[in-house]
């Protein structure tokens, strides 16, 4: 095993650039982010506009500040209403009686096969724009991953000795799944968190694509780069700011899933 | 991780550099498909191919070309023989008489006498037609012999002749069950194949007597500008319709690049019946706050003619209003002031989001309104949704949209008839309405010119909209593609188009 | 077994009931119909309620969606509004499209990830190890639509390698059908790879540190035997199930390389059917998407209980 944990070092200098935006998107910004301004559209790296302006003449650098709020907020809002839904379905289908495990797994299949882009296109009919509306479509993608995940966590568990030893000596199920079952389940959860709200992001840009993420005229990483892939054949630098600060994002929560994965495994292992 | 931005990096450098050399290879590439068949580039598919039963361009588009109205227009707008060979009207107007050509046949070798020819309008004017109000005037339609169609109406309609001329006036064959998907017509193409998404080919109809420059049309269904674009520079479709943005993707390669003024309006509904907009001096502030040049640049890059009024430029009875209220923010601020919103008013703006550049021209708008105390809600909804509740529940205060040119005057401004059912701006004036209502019987032109400059010149002046343009459409053609034109009413001519040898 | 797939299908059945019913119920809410969208700008309201009584849309909701459901026991899923083409037939032509697509891009993505993740657990811990895991990250922390629009234009416009314009379909010539569909389902698979490759990586990490490879070792079992026979065993069953899982996924989330790329598939027709609110359609192509996503989630559990018979599926069951 690694001296260093490079990946979760890596990830955190990587979300920490993404979190320095993010403040500087409350303590300084240079312009509002609808502000244009035709004839200067388009304009390459300069002193006044920092990234050059977008085709109407926006502040790219102001833009992707503000993309930064919309970037945690969508992702880290609906992977925690995701992941909380999957595992109360997950956990419940796992410990119930045979029936309503039935049932909620069922469910959970009907959620995981109803086409995700059928359900955003449906819940921005019903609910209309907005962050709240982006954050709870792409809450419905991550529901059935975790629920599917912890059921099978709990499924695997408890065909291990120590839990049957356990239950041998007569500890109660809520006892089991607290005491016994839960740290181990944790690395794995946190793991999966931290992952998927880089998927969350990658989520956001692709409904973006598909004019169902965050609206103009508000700015998020997707939209500016859904906005710039019209243009690649005339400007192909506009999509490399909103591009690079996307992947940071993605990379640093994925790259600090996978470090805080090593972390506990080796705490783990200390034992 | 740096090395995959310096490969991105590379990516964009080398795709820009790329782009100027494939010109070149274009250029100088020799012409492989020698079979004379046109390849168009299309963005949606058509909503089936019956087009008495939907209103939507994409399909006359490629209708125009199975079916024949009976008449048609040339590119000015003249109405030419179609079906028809000749026909007249009657000296009191109440009727008009079409000669069929002779011996017109359907593409599967029946017969189109003037019997079909009435049963077609019996099944336009028929239940199940989206267009049975427009035709509505029809009030009898007589077959003296098999080339003759006789058409009785009961009052004075200066327009009529010109709605035999449209698209979704074509002769059907109505003994075919499934026109949507099996259409047949005496056009110049015929229905080879419809793989729906994915490309519609026509054939030659051997039955069409008159010239057709090509073997074939293929219509590729490319939902992607970009992705037509490149398609277009690797040489595998002929003909595509971008938008202003992208014309600087395809000037300098030698391609044939038609603009055409064509025969529409994009404007800014203002719904006339809300509490702040029903004040005037609130819409001329709207009027007066947002710069239409720079709307125009911002959003089609100049390709785009500015107006002042409902009226297309390229009709004749056209008056150039489009100064009527200039940029002046300053006063637009004034005139809110006067009318208590000084400290500012919040508007909501629904905009189609299938409709990019009408997204684009409200986004524009919203940041213009914003600068003279304005504050727009901007709200992007479904064309669905955006028809149902915008246009006929007329639910919105403001909406930026686009509407196709009609060859007749009254067509385009009977939606401001203060009790007319598509009047979506709720816009009423008297005189608009007494002026509308002589309109119609009026057979001295000059007069009839008259009365339609009159209309302008108000809706000018009480601005139930933010009139921005009559857009210019660009078709770009591989060089060796001629013979595209753009007509007033939107149709595509595909038989006109040809490959040079 | 074969009382718990039968099982399994009846309450798939039930799944598939409801979700048809929910897309009905959803569609008859949101606004928008048929009649005003053949309409267009021409609509009024009342040559909407004429059109909408001639389609027969303006009967009740449960009418019409007995209606729909009495037809669809028979097999008969309508015929499409906008295509006036049968919904089957519409369906059963896109079928190939999506399923070349998604067998392609899990295959490919398989085969590299599972050689990705062997090397990189074979030399855990060191420079090897990292840049495997970082490169696949990286690859998959862009938006594919990004990525497929930067290779359609160096691929297809500047080195002319594939067609922009999508998909030629194996009976027009099978070279020119796999040439249509490389790009985009490489696209796909590297979408896939940071997970797969991980998840590979995690699990051959596991069984070579479980007790029995020390057993092998004691044993004098070569590294490899030891790896391929019983590693390899029971490392498969986490990527069996995230391969069954990204293939459901996949199957109907291959939408965006389908805009892109012009292909015809199961993804951009149930974008235009709910756009043109062709509810017929929409139904069909609901009521297959699920129907393959829980047949694969099926198949791969009997695969899962195939490759480990410590799972037994009579479990779920038999608990």
């Amino acid at each position: 095993m690694k001296k260093r944990n490079f990946s979760l070092a890596a990830g955190l200098i990587l979300l920490s650039v993404i979190f320095i935006l993010f403040i500087m998107s409350y303590v300084y910004l240079p312009y509002r982010i609808d502000q244009m301004d035709i004839r200067n559209r388009f304009s390459m790296h300069s002193a006044e506009h920092l990234l050059g302006t977008d085709h109407f003449g926006r502040d790219i650098f102001s833009r992707i500040l503000v993309s930064t709020r919309s970037a945690l907020t969508v992702s880290v809002s609906s992977v925690l209403l995701g992941s909380i839904g999957g595992l109360i379905l997950g956990s419940l289908a796992a410990l119930s009686p045979l029936a309503i495990e039935l049932v909620i797994m069922r469910l959970v299949d009907a959620l995981m096969a109803f086409p995700g882009i059928l359900s955003a296109l449906m819940l921005s009919a019903v609910l209309g724009k907005g962050v709240m509306n982006a954050s709870i479509a792409i809450a419905f993608f991550m529901v059935p991953v975790f629920a599917r995940l912890s059921y099978s966590m709990i499924l695997e568990n408890r065909k291990r000795l120590f839990i049957k030893a356990a239950r041998s000596y007569g500890a109660s199920t809520p006892r089991l799944v607290l005491f016994h079952m839960l740290p181990d389940m944790l690395t794995r959860l946190i793991t999966q968190f931290s992952a998927s709200v880089g998927t969350a992001i990658l989520t956001e840009s692709s409904l973006s694509f598909l004019g169902l993420g965050i609206q103009p005229p508000g700015a998020s990483l997707g939209l500016m780069l859904s906005e710039a892939k019209g243009y690649v054949l005339i400007e192909p630098y506009q999509a490399l700011w909103p591009g690079i600060v996307l992947a940071i994002a993605v990379l640093g929560f994925q790259l600090t899933g996978d470090g805080i994965n090593t972390l506990l495994h080796r705490e783990a292992s200390h034992e | 991780m740096k090395k995959a931005f310096i490969f991105l990096t590379l990516l964009f450098a080398l795709s820009s550099v790329f782009a100027g050399g494939s010109s070149e290879k274009t250029a100088s590439a020799p012409v492989k498909n020698v079979s004379n068949i046109i390849t168009m580039a299309i963005p949606v598919d058509p909503d089936g191919l019956d087009p008495h039963v939907t209103a939507s361009a994409s399909t006359f588009q490629i209708t125009s070309n199975i079916y024949e109205s009976l008449i048609t227009v040339d590119e000015q707008g003249n109405l030419i023989p179609a079906l028809a060979e000749s026909w007249s009207v009657s000296d009191d107007g109440l009727e008009i008489t079409f000669r069929l050509r002779d011996n017109a046949l359907f593409s599967d070798g029946r017969k189109c006498t003037s019997a079909e020819v009435k049963a077609s309008f019996e099944r336009l004017r028929g239940e199940e037609s989206v267009r049975q109000n427009d035709y509505a005037f029809i009030t009898s339609i007589d077959t003296p012999d098999e080339r003759t169609v006789v058409f009785g109406m009961d009052s004075l309609n200066v327009a009529t002749l010109s709605s035999f001329a449209y698209p979704w006036a074509a002769v059907v064959d109505v003994t075919q069950d499934n026109l949507r998907a099996k259409p047949v017509g005496t056009g110049p193409y015929v229905l080879k194949s419809w793989t729906a998404q994915q490309s519609l080919v026509l054939d030659r109809n051997p039955n069409y007597p008159y010239e057709v420059r090509n073997n074939g049309v293929k219509f590729v269904i490319m939902p992607d500008l970009t992705a037509e674009i490149t398609a277009l520079n690797a040489g595998e479709v002929d003909l595509i319709l971008i938008t202003g943005d992208l014309a600087s993707a395809v000037e300098g390669r030698g391609y044939n690049i038609i603009e055409v003024a064509g025969n529409g309006l994009q404007l800014m509904a203002i719904n006339c019946a809300r509490e702040p907009l029903s004040d005037l001096r609130v819409r001329q502030a709207i009027n007066l706050a947002v710069n239409k040049d720079e709307v125009i640049d911002a959003v089609w890059w100049g390709y785009g003619r500015k107006i002042g009024s409902h009226f297309p430029v390229v009709l004749k009875e056209y008056v150039d209003l489009s100064d009527t209220y200039g940029y002046d923010p300053e006063r637009a601020k004034a005139l809110l002031k006067e009318a208590g919103y000084e400290n500012g008013l919040t508007l909501r703006l629904d905009l189609p989001k299938n409709y990019q550049e009408y997204v684009n021209a409200g986004l524009v708008i919203a940041a213009s309104l914003e600068n003279v105390g304005i504050h727009v809600d901007v709200n992007i909804v479904e064309w669905a949704y955006w028809l149902s509740e915008i246009y006929v529940g007329r639910n919105y205060d403001l909406t930026v949209v686009g509407h196709t040119g009609r060859l007749d005057p009254y067509a385009l401004l009977v939606k401001y008839v203060s009790t007319g059912s598509d009047n979506y701006f709720n816009y009423s004036n008297a005189r608009v309405d007494e002026l509308l209502g002589i309109y119609q019987s009026e057979l001295d032109e000059a007069k009839r010119v008259e009365y339609v400059q009159e209309i302008q010149r108000i809706l000018a002046q009480e601005v139930p909209a933010l009139y921005i343009q009559d857009p210019i459409q660009i078709f770009v053609a591989q060089k060796d593609v001629f013979g595209f034109a753009s007509y007033p009413i939107n149709i595509y001519q595909m038989k006109d188009v040809y490959r040079a040898r | 077994m074969g009382r718990y797939v039968t099982k399994r299908l009846l309450s798939a059945l039930a799944v598939l009931f409801f979700v048809t019913l929910i897309t009905f119920l959803v569609l008859s809410v949101i606004p928008g119909d048929q009649a005003v969208l053949s309409l267009g700008l021409d609509a009024t309201s009342e040559s909407i309620e004429a059109l909408r009584s001639s389609m027969g849309l303006d009967r009740p909701f449960y009418v019409r969606y007995l209606e729909w459901l009495f037809s669809a026991i028979t097999f008969d899923f309508g015929t499409s509004a906008v295509y006036g083409e049968s919904v089957t037939s519409l369906i059963a032509s896109r079928i190939p499209v999506t399923f070349s697509l998604t067998l392609f891009s899990i295959a490919v993505a398989t085969v590299i990830s599972a050689l990705l993740g062997l090397f990189a657990a074979l030399s855990r811990g060191k420079g090897a190890d990292g840049i495997i895991r970082t490169a696949v990250m990286i690859t998959s922390s862009l938006p594919s639509f990004w990525i497929s629009l930067l290779a359609l234009i160096f691929f297809c416009g500047h080195l002319g390698w594939f067609p922009v314009n999508g998909y030629i379909s194996p009976a027009e010539g099978f070279a020119g059908f796999l040439r249509s569909i490389t790009l985009p389902s490489f696209i796909l698979a590297v979408g896939e790879l940071a997970l797969m490759t991980r998840m590979f990586r995690s699990s051959l990490v596991r069984s070579l540190s479980e007790d029995y490879m020390m057993a092998c070792e004691v044993k004098g079992l070569s590294r490899a035997r030891a790896l391929f026979h019983y590693a390899g065993r029971s490392a498969i069953i986490a990527p069996i199930t995230l391969i069954g899982n990204q293939a459901a996924k996949l199957f109907g989330g291959t939408v965006i390389v389908e805009t892109v790329f012009s292909l015809p598939g199961i993804g951009r027709l149930l974008l235009v059917a709910v756009e043109q609110r062709d509810t017929a359609l929409l139904q069909g192509v609901v009521l297959f998407i699920t129907f393959m996503v829980v047949l694969m989630n099926l198949l791969t559990d009997i695969a899962v209980a195939a490759a480990d018979p410590m799972i037994r599926l009579g479990e779920e069951g038999g608990r």
